[in-house]
């Protein structure tokens, strides 16, 4: 889970603490497979034959399937079970030493950046480099204390190749009751 | 049974001009629609699925992950790009949210080609617009296309 706590919440010495901070590469759990792919095609309805249709691969410039691209971080992870448990709450955080330190234990993704420079072919072994790029308060609707957090993730195949470099810009807030019972415990607002 | 897939149409650098449509696509979010976004993304995050949890946190209801988002605006890329393209890079925003029983369509232009250190570049603006609220995803793609020469 997050870390969460207001009282002597420091953002100034948050951000000195996490920006540009790396965590510990990840090694993908299972190589880059068909099913999956299947399944995300499924998703959206594509039928592309590079990525699902494995004669067509075979003929293709790649000598097989390929894999989505925004699909890295997928197969350079260890996937959702039995990693965590499901259920309401936040997925665990895949690497502690990147687990900003927030005051509301509620999540959204707002923008992503994606770079994609090798295929991901099937077989391929992916893993992952995260960092910490930024960290700030900034207001929105449902809470004027939401915490934003973007994180750069290099993507590697298993000759230290970089596939695919993603940085996504995500939030936390507090749920309702808690907004409405201390708005603004940071004193953000006041200042 | 094998699988087979009719070959992406090949589109060349050439080919392509500023103000083009990529061909786009349209459906509707029901709940196998929902089943399919937890299935293709694995992403079990409740707010993404269980519509009590979601208004808990003052939502009116579900809304789309980032995996289903993002596997929407790649696939119009990568379905321009074909088969010996590449998609070289996809942004977007997320500034509002595609809920259950919203018609969804995702679309895109070519905004400018360039010949670039990367290859022949073509910028795309592309979105997943909903009936509901209109634009809800606003993204812009690279894609690199082959040659005829």
């Amino acid at each position: 889970m997050p870390r969460v706590a207001t009282a002597g919440y420091d953002i100034d010495a948050i951000r000195e603490q996490y920006i540009g901070r790396k965590g510990a590469r990840k090694d993908g759990l299972y190589p880059v497979e068909h099913d999956p792919i299947r399944r995300h095609e499924h998703m959206c309805y594509g039928r592309n034959p590079l990525f699902i249709d494995p004669e067509y691969g075979r003929n293709s410039q790649y000598g097989d399937n390929i894999a989505p691209g925004v699909m890295a971080d997928y197969f350079a992870g260890d996937g959702t079970w039995p990693s965590w448990n499901g259920g309401p709450e936040i997925p665990a955080p895949e690497n502690e030493d990147l687990d900003v330190p927030v005051i509301g234990d509620r999540a959204i993704n707002l923008s992503t950046t994606w770079e994609f420079l090798k295929p991901i072919r099937i077989g391929d072994r992916l893993w992952l480099q995260p960092s910490i790029a930024d960290v700030y308060v900034k207001p929105i609707r449902l809470d004027p204390n939401a915490i934003w957090i973007i994180d750069e993730t290099h993507f590697y195949n298993q000759d230290d190749e970089l596939v695919a470099i993603s940085r996504n810009t995500s939030l936390r807030h507090r749920a309702p009751e808690e907004v409405e019972a201390d708005p603004d415990p940071l004193g953000l607002q006041a200042a | 049974m094998a699988v087979k897939l009719d070959p992406l149409p090949q589109i060349y650098f050439e080919d392509v001009s500023v103000g083009d449509e990529l061909p786009g696509f349209s459906y509707t979010l029901d709940w196998t629609e929902m089943v399919k976004q937890v299935s293709g993304s694995q992403d079990f995050y409740a707010v993404h699925h269980d519509p009590p949890f979601a208004q808990s946190g003052g939502h009116r209801t579900i809304f789309y992950n980032t995996g289903w988002t993002r596997a929407q605006l790649y696939r119009l890329l990568a379905d321009f790009a074909g088969a010996e393209g590449w998609v070289r890079r996809l942004h977007f925003e997320m500034r509002r949210m595609n809920m259950p029983d919203d018609t969804i369509t995702v679309s895109g232009a070519v905004v400018a080609k360039d010949q670039t250190d990367e290859g022949n570049a073509v910028e795309i603006e592309l979105s997943i617009a909903n009936d509901r609220e209109g634009v809800a995803t606003p993204a812009q793609g690279t894609v690199l296309l082959p040659s005829r020469e």
